[in-house]
């Protein structure tokens, strides 16, 4: 697999939330803002780029029989490291993502690639896969917080684009919100992929 | 906030899942049938409930006293795989029986985003030792209700005559957000 | 058997005192900012523009010996801090205090700040249980803002209490006093 296929994998054909369906708790919770959704995108690239590199250097050193701990206490202090940056650099973003940033450590998108790819993989296909991945992640949610930010608030960014007379629903903003609306869009990406094999 | 209210609050108003979101990849990975979903829900209220037991002192005793709380998620995320383990190994050698009927849901507990929120949510809230067991165990009653629900609605979801591009998980999550709404209505309650 | 045993714990121990010893590291640099981000957020930006407009944060006062003296010799106080702006400049003091006379629900609790030349710079509700509609309207801007401006080195005996609420006010003024108060006794 060449670099650039590795990377397509990631954002499309296997995207992790729209196809696989991981790392489904905070996709739901923080997405209610568009600010949100990449500000929590962003911070998975990041631990998720950064556990990739540090385990396919590690590959050689550890032991099979210790990889899953391995994986998870170089994870946890990846997601640590980003805990740590966001409350010093960007804490209003910290404060509204609350505890999904602790909890990206249990994402299980990330611990399965550090399984499934980055152990057996070199360096720099690690990389591209954990920024395909990433960024594949970072585009659903640009997805589906937008839409919930427009039609729950009539805004995008935090700014009016709607005229004032439209009537926020409500809906799209609370839990119930989330759900409905990611399962719509995973429809419809079901859809697009079967039209585009037949 | 008083012992009784805080765990309706944390069991049904606040659900861990249609509200909270935690939990949510067992939620829709095991909740096919119920008796399965049944047998996850009551895996995750030991689990979470011991959990929190141990990271609450572990919180309180080691990491507050010595000034080491950057280290939280490390340490939680080891505790509860390391007791998942033993959970594991234990019910293996004295509890056979329950077991066989838990134990092919515990290794999916480590990644359950469920547990270390929970064991997170009670140090941010700062709760006392009482109240932090009191929203532990109402938090994942609150999961056994919602999956076990779940898993009633699914079943018959799953035989309806649906657009090929709607079944399986999208038509799930559409479900899923119609039950959260009903669950909004409990956000009236005054406690 | 047994070697491997310890040669895997050895492994994973490296790899956790690694990481711990980046994150410690890590942690020292940037607690600090955290910090003061903590105590950017533990006022919210409408208090801090009502008690002391142009600050951007109270700081806890430098002379903590002080603040334990005070609180000893007088009941009702709670707090001292120093309001700061966005470059640091120390703006004046906010005192945290209780009515000295109780209202219909209680005592109430206020920031007073006052500007290091004497003067009220605002006040602004923590806590009150008064009554909803009647001396609840202690906390709105229309009463509270007459004491700004007002000095703060004699006792305000002249100010305009709420129609109908006369008793809720005047809880709100001697907390104001207590202030003042603590203020000529200590800080003048």
């Amino acid at each position: 697999m060449n670099k650039l296929d590795i990377f397509k994998n990631g954002v499309t054909k296997e995207n992790p939330i729209l196809v696989q369906q991981v790392g489904m708790c905070a996709t739901l919770a923080v997405t209610t803002s568009l600010l949100n959704g990449i500000g929590m995108g962003i911070a998975v690239i990041a631990v998720l780029t950064g556990s990739n590199i540090v385990i396919s250097l590690l590959r050689k050193f550890i032991p099979d029989e210790v990889r899953i701990p391995a994986f998870v206490i170089i994870i946890a202090a990846f997601t640590t490291i980003v805990d740590l940056l966001m409350h010093a650099y960007t804490f209003a973003l910290y404060q509204a993502l609350g505890v999904f940033i602790p909890l990206i450590v249990v994402n299980c998108l990330i611990l399965a690639r550090a399984e499934a790819f980055a152990f057996k993989n070199g360096v720099v296909d690690s990389i591209v896969d954990g920024l395909g991945m990433g960024v594949g992640y970072l585009v659903a949610m640009i997805l589906l917080s937008s839409v919930r930010e427009f039609l729950g608030n009539g805004t995008l960014f935090g700014i009016n684009v709607l005229p004032a007379s439209y009537e926020p629903m409500m809906i799209a903003i609370q839990p119930p919100g989330a759900f409905i609306i990611l399962g719509l869009l995973i429809g419809l990406v079901n859809y697009l992929s079967r039209r585009k094999k037949a | 906030m008083n012992l009784i209210s805080l765990f309706i609050t944390s069991a049904i108003v606040n659900n861990i899942i249609f509200s909270q979101f935690l939990g949510a990849c067992p939620f829709l990975g095991v909740s096919k049938k119920i008796d399965t979903a049944a047998g996850m829900g009551i895996a995750v209220i030991f689990v979470i409930t011991l959990a929190s037991v141990i990271t609450y002192i572990v919180q309180k005793a080691i990491l507050d006293t010595l000034g080491l709380q950057y280290l939280q998620t490390i340490m939680f995320i080891l505790i509860i795989a390391a007791l998942v383990q033993f959970v594991e190994m234990f019910l293996k050698k004295s509890a056979p029986g329950l077991y066989q009927a838990l134990g092919i849901y515990l290794p999916l507990i480590t990644t359950n985003c469920a547990v270390l929120g929970v064991a997170i949510i009670n140090i941010t809230k700062e709760y006392s030792f009482i109240e932090a067991m009191v929203n532990s165990v109402g938090t994942s009653l609150g999961f056994l209700i919602a999956i076990v629900l779940f898993a009633g609605v699914r079943d018959k979801v799953d035989n309806a005559d649906l657009p090929e591009s709607l079944k399986g998980s999208a038509i799930s999550l559409v479900a899923a957000g119609l039950m959260s709404i009903a669950f909004l209505g409990f956000s009236g309650l005054q406690l | 058997m047994k070697n491997s045993y310890v040669r895997l714990g050895g492994i994973l121990f490296l790899i956790a005192a690694i990481s711990a010893g980046v994150l410690a590291f890590l942690n020292d640099s940037t607690k600090d900012l955290i910090a003061k981000n903590e105590a950017m957020a533990a006022t919210s930006p409408e208090v801090l523009e009502a008690v002391m407009p142009g600050s951007v944060m109270f700081n806890d006062y430098a002379d903590a010996a002080l603040v334990e003296t005070i609180k000893s010799e007088n009941g009702k106080f709670v707090n001292l801090q120093t309001a700061v702006d966005g470059s640091n400049n120390e703006l004046g003091y906010v005192v945290r205090t209780f009515s000295t006379v109780a209202g219909y629900g209680g005592d109430m609790e206020l920031f007073v700040g006052i500007s290091p030349d004497g003067k009220i710079t605002g006040v602004n509700v923590v806590s009150h249980s008064e009554t909803s509609g009647l001396g609840s309207r202690t906390t709105e801007p229309s009463f509270t803002s007459q004491f700004a401006g007002k000095d703060a080195t004699a006792e305000i005996t002249d100010f305009d209490a709420i129609t109908g609420a006369t008793k809720s006010s005047k809880s709100f003024l001697s907390a104001v006093n207590n202030a003042i108060s603590i203020y000529d006794q200590y800080l003048k």
